[in-house]
């Protein structure tokens, strides 16, 4: 279990890194890794909601269905009125890539194995799209509106941050 | 996401009334008072008469992490 989270932090951050090199990414492409970090946390909700053992992790799990859902509609709709596509990139691949593995992993656990394993994914997760949105995100988005969107989204996201760890804390110890 | 102001003074009998300017789903929720707005998604509002003198700790029971304090004088 720790090597796969591991894993997870290592692949994040190369993501995180993937623009460092160069400038950083394009509107289109800022747009196409926030409704995919997004799409990732409702999988990953929609699955705790189902598998989840204990009744925080489950309410957790469907909290971050809604909440993703309701920024992802937010930023489609922004997408649509200022006619940005979004456009696939390597950090939205690299989120994905992670993303998989993290679902596979769960999908092998049940019970407090689960509830755990979960919440420790998310409480990382939301870490590193809270480092993402201050490091990269916020600082290359050019769209003023983009930009706004963004800065309105990071309170969510650092809520989620110190609701899952609450809840990691509370999970009877391995 | 918070609640603004965070901290309320009121006089009993006052009404108080919360609005969701988020486009995320909060509630407004004291368990010892009872106190439950349900579900407000954006631009819904909440309204809650302050009869007993004393401090009401409550919180969005979505998100616990939120928090908030009316002192009814």
């Amino acid at each position: 279990m720790t090597t796969k989270l591991l894993m997870g932090i290592a692949l994040a951050a190369a993501a995180s890194v993937a623009f460092a090199q160069g400038k950083g990414p394009t509107d289109p492409q800022i747009a196409h890794i926030v409704v995919t970090a997004n799409a990732i946390d409702i999988e990953a909700g929609k699955l705790a909601e189902k598998k989840g053992k204990n009744k925080e992790v489950k309410a957790f799990g469907k909290q971050m269905v809604t909440d993703h859902s309701a920024v992802n509609k937010q930023a489609g709709a922004l997408a649509k009125k200022l006619g940005v596509k979004p456009e696939d990139n390597d950090t939205s691949k690299a989120l994905k890539r992670s993303a998989h593995e993290n679902i596979a992993n769960l999908k092998t656990l049940k019970g407090t194995a689960f509830d755990r394993v979960y919440i420790d994914h998310e409480v990382t997760y939301h870490q590193q799209v809270l480092d993402a949105i201050d490091k990269v995100l916020i600082p290359s988005a050019q769209n003023a509106e983009l930009k706004d969107l963004i800065v309105k989204v990071r309170p969510a996201i650092d809520a989620h941050l110190q609701h899952a760890k609450q809840i990691e804390a509370s999970l009877p110890k391995k | 996401m918070k609640f603004v102001p965070e901290r309320l003074e009121v006089a009993a009998g006052d009404r108080i009334t919360w609005t969701n300017r988020d486009f995320i789903p909060h509630s407004v929720t004291a368990k010892a008072q009872s106190i439950e707005s349900g579900d407000l998604t954006q631009g819904k509002s909440f309204t809650y008469v302050a009869k007993t003198p004393g401090e009401i700790d409550y919180i969005c029971r979505l998100h616990p992490v939120m928090k908030g304090s009316i002192v009814v004088k």
